[in-house]
């Protein structure tokens, strides 16, 4: 016993002081470790480095070419590293929008523009991405692989779609803008604009296009996003001075100084000659408004701060019976709503496309602005208005009961059941349901009651079980009806063609595009082209068994068929393009592949693009699409 | 006596310490996970297209290998050469086809447990060209499941799989064939050669799902590997197998690819294909000449 306790203490001691030394060097490590990394951060001064990113996934866009579940032609291939850049071509993987060119604002179903749209606003589509870090932009690059030329806007959000916190502001700084210019080749490009430095990070970066001056779809593979962490010191001065400009519309005013020197004069003359309006005075109410109609929505507001008298010309309901919000999509929410509630009593077309979104624009916003304004309303538009909810629409089929012109254009966040209210719009004449969600019952249902309609586009609405009865229901209710967007519409077979041919006689334009079910063995395009004579326009893009047959029945029946879209065989296309010199075929589109049969001996693909004006050939451009 | 119990209470602390540090892995981590080690080789049948052609392609057959968070996923398929009496180039269907279902794979777009949805989804996109493709071909995929170690498996046609465990075969496809050399095939006809054109919906395809250990051996071929090398010949060639890295994997799939390349242009050797043709009642003898696929993978455990 005596031996073992002083081993034993000697033992713990040992071991005592062991643990503590492993301690001991253990923090200091840490505190070397820690200096370490204080030291790296001083050295590497990160004010410089700079981030770049693809995008990491694509959260909004207004229209794409591809199927809604499919990885070919959609906008979600722009999310990612790119996939074809630098080849050229038309190839699946990249993304495309769904039209371009001019073609469709000159078909049968195009819809007039609204007044007082500003001349700076071009934009047609709108794709969004975010990226995995926010940073500062230095640069944004764009890999257009086909065509390109179509952006014109680049803008950036302050908002993270990825912080669980919803941010308590949300503001859009354009970051690149210009008008839409024709680039002359269609070869792919890094496209790399000169953006203007902004005094937030983002990582939601927002692409504005314009299609129509290009010569084909262009076709984008991804976007490159470069930016650095911390702020660029310098631009603080810059950036403020941007913003103010940013207040106003980005269209250079090249008369603006000239308004400036008249409004001088017109002052110091008011100043002159006593405390009344000048020559606004002499001049009548009428002829007043029909100066103020050439002003912008915003110039109007502003001068309705000036005096009296011209407050009292811009709150004056008539200058807002066409109202037009889209190119305002950045800023409007509800108090411009409600600012602009009293003055829109009398209002017949608003356009409220694009707006509202992350916030901007609640529900409640939304139902009191309709209730004050909706009762005159015939048209409105709320294409990828992404606030409205089912109590939307139903406040929409109670407050305007004159509503004759409804777009709800890729509104894929509705849910079914919300499109029930519309069958209680009977005057409708052009309904657009472009990509969204609506069920067969509810749409049988609007067909039923809604028998003024001339419009109607059901493109890629994916929920619908069976296209055949839809048809069906076309042709017993709508007879009116002058177009018919049936764009990949799955399983529309000829039986519902055939319905819809003998039930709607009027139809002028009919868009079959990608619909594969349909062939022409049965007929039904034959019988199409017997039953009506008044085509304007038909797509049967990529229905590979358009035949020759179909091709004559067109060309004796339909005499006014200036808009074709078909994909055939050679044979097709050398025999008939005379029959269509005769006639005023403005677009003649289509694909042919090399023969299968009787040893083509084309190699390859070529693709041609034929423009017809009046009755003269004018160009035939074979295009040597690459392909992958 | 205070001190035998302080001792007591030092040892006591000193065991207990120890023995928690033993287990390797305390929950969480990596462990556990499988993951598939695959190389590649394979032989076209011209010899002008005899070496690799857009990384995947051998002559007519493709193949792929992705991987995905939640899966590795392989597959191979034949471009029925017949094609290329019609002026069609086969191997631009079997390609496309690879290609796409490593995309989908790469995307996401896929459950591990329905390989056939990755076949028919990976079909229904090549309709989605502007410019038909047309062709057909076979198509295998082989989907490794990381969590549930299980490997769910789809076969359209001739082409196929091995499993080996232990030195022998404990899985394997079954050929799908129409008659003789017309197997079952995916395929895009020009309209009007739409009824003549043998065409199976992706659906047809054979199914299978088991559980896989570690260190099974998953050999993926097309015919030409099945047609010219019996399975005594493969395993021979799997037992030089040692160890589960790439370098060794590559060698063996090499020299499979190899062997089966040798005996395709041996006149007088009896072929598994020279074999089944006698059975009906065709009096052949040697190889079958082809184009050979072969993706040899191991299970290992999964490391990124």
């Amino acid at each position: 016993m005596s031996p073992v306790f002083p081993m034993l203490t000697v033992l713990t001691m040992f071991y005592y002081i062991c643990l503590r030394r492993r301690a001991r060097t253990a923090t200091r490590g840490e505190m070397m470790n820690s200096h370490r990394t204080i030291e790296s951060n001083s050295r590497t001064s990160p004010l410089h480095a700079e981030v770049v990113q693809y995008a990491k996934e694509v959260v909004d866009f207004s229209s794409h070419y591809g199927s809604e579940n499919s990885m070919s032609y959609t906008m979600w291939n722009l999310a990612g590293v790119p996939n074809v850049f630098p080849s050229s071509g038309d190839f699946t993987q990249t993304a495309v929008f769904r039209t371009y060119g001019t073609w469709w604002d000159q078909c049968p179903s195009a819809s007039l523009p609204f007044k007082r749209t500003p001349p700076n606003f071009q934009s047609q589509d709108y794709v969004e991405l975010t990226f995995e870090q926010q940073v500062y932009p230095t640069a944004v690059h764009v890999l257009e692989t086909y065509h390109p030329g179509a952006v014109i806007r680049i803008l950036a959000c302050s908002a993270n779609p990825y912080s669980p916190i919803p941010p308590a502001e949300v503001r859009w700084e354009i970051l690149w803008s210009e008008r839409p210019t024709k680039v002359n080749a269609s070869q792919a490009r890094q496209f790399k604009p000169c953006i203007k430095q902004i005094n937030f990070p983002t990582n939601l970066i927002r692409l504005e296009v314009n299609s129509s001056l290009l010569d084909y779809y262009t076709e984008l593979d991804a976007v490159v996003l470069h930016g650095t962490k911390d702020k660029p010191v310098l631009s603080l001065k810059t950036s403020l001075i941007d913003m103010n400009d940013l207040e106003d519309d980005d269209y250079e005013e090249k008369d603006g100084c000239g308004m400036d020197s008249l409004n001088k004069k017109f002052s110091s003359t008011a100043l002159r000659e006593g405390p009344n309006n000048g020559y606004f005075d002499k001049l009548p109410y009428e002829l007043i408004q029909l100066i103020l109609n050439h002003l912008t929505l915003p110039d109007l507001c502003r001068l309705a701060q000036t005096c009296k008298l011209l407050n009292q010309h811009c709150c004056d309901p008539l200058q807002y019976i066409h109202l037009n919000l889209q190119p305002y999509w950045a800023k409007l929410n509800d108090t411009s709503l409600e600012f602009l509630q009293s003055r829109c009593t009398l209002v017949q077309w608003l356009n409220l496309s694009w707006t509202g979104n992350r916030g901007f624009i609640s529900v409640a916003g939304f139902s009191r602005f309709l209730k004050v304004c909706g009762s005159e309303l015939v048209r409105l538009e709320l294409s990828c208005s992404h606030f409205l909810n089912e109590t939307c629409l139903e406040i929409i089929s109670e407050m305007c009961p004159n509503l004759q012109d409804l777009n709800l254009s890729s509104c894929d966040k509705l849910p079914p059941q919300a499109f029930n209210h519309i069958a209680k719009l009977c005057g409708l004449r052009r309904l657009v349901l472009y990509r969204t969600k609506i069920e067969q019952t509810a749409l049988l249902s609007i067909l039923n009651f809604c028998s003024e309609l001339q419009h109607l586009s059901l493109g890629s609405c994916v929920m619908i079980e069976d296209y055949d009865v839809i048809a069906s229901m076309i042709g017993a209710k709508c007879k009116k009806l002058r177009t018919l967007d049936l764009w990949r519409c799955k399983n529309i077979t000829e039986n519902g063609i055939a319905e819809l041919a003998s039930g709607c006689p009027l139809l002028e334009e009919l868009d079959l595009g990608w619909c594969p079910t349909l062939q022409s063995s049965t007929g039904c395009f034959a019988r199409l082209a017997r039953q009506l004579p008044n085509l304007q326009k038909l797509f049967l893009t990529a229905n590979r068994s358009v035949c020759d047959t179909d091709i004559e029945e067109l060309a004796c029946n339909c005499t006014r068929l200036r808009q074709l879209d078909i994909l055939g065989k050679d044979t097709v296309y050398i025999c008939f393009i005379f029959y269509f010199c005769f006639f005023f075929l403005r677009f003649f589109f289509f694909y042919f592949w090399e023969s299968a049969s009787g040893g083509g001996a084309k190699r390859g693909r070529q693709r041609i693009q034929t423009r017809f004006c009046a009755d003269r050939l004018t160009a035939v451009s074979p295009m040597q699409g690459s392909n992958s | 006596m205070f001190s035998v119990l302080s001792y007591g209470r030092l040892v006591a602390r000193a065991v207990l310490g120890g023995l928690s540090q033993t287990d390797p892995r305390a929950g969480g981590g990596g462990g556990g996970d499988y993951g598939l080690v695959t190389a590649g080789c394979g032989f076209g049948k011209d010899f002008r297209k005899g070496l690799l052609k857009k990384g995947a392609c051998y002559g007519d057959d493709a193949c792929f290998v992705a991987r995905h968070r939640s899966a590795d996923v392989l597959g191979v398929a034949d471009g029925v050469g017949g094609w290329r009496d019609y002026g069609v180039d086969p191997s631009q269907f079997s390609g496309t086809l690879m290609r796409t279902c490593e995309r989908l794979v790469k995307e996401g777009r896929f459950v591990p447990s329905n390989p056939i949805g990755i076949l028919t989804t990976s079909y229904c996109e090549l309709l989605q060209n502007k410019v038909p493709l047309l062709g057909s071909s076979t198509a295998c995929i082989v989907v490794l499941d990381r969590t549930s170690h299980r490997l769910h498996t789809a076969n359209l046609g001739d082409s196929g799989f091995l499993v080996v465990r232990g030195g022998e075969v404990v899985h394997r496809s079954d050929e799908q064939q129409h008659y003789f050399n017309t197997p079952f095939q995916l395929s895009i006809a020009p309209p009007e050669a739409e009824g003549v054109v043998l065409s199976d919906s992706p659906d047809a395809a054979d199914s299978t799902s088991f559980d896989v250990q570690l260190g099974d051996i998953i050999l993926t071929a097309t015919d030409g590997l099945f047609d010219n090398m019996p399975d005594y010949m493969i395993l021979q060639e799997l037992k030089k197998l040692k160890n589960s890295n790439y370098e060794s994997i590559q060698q063996t799939a090499r020299s499979i690819a190899e062997q089966a390349h040798e005996l395709a242009y041996d006149p007088n050797y009896m072929s598994p294909f020279a074999q089944f043709a006698c059975d009906n009642g065709l009096n052949v003898r040697g190889g079958k000449p082809d184009d050979i696929t072969v993706l040899l993978s191991i299970v290992a455990e999964y490391t990124d």
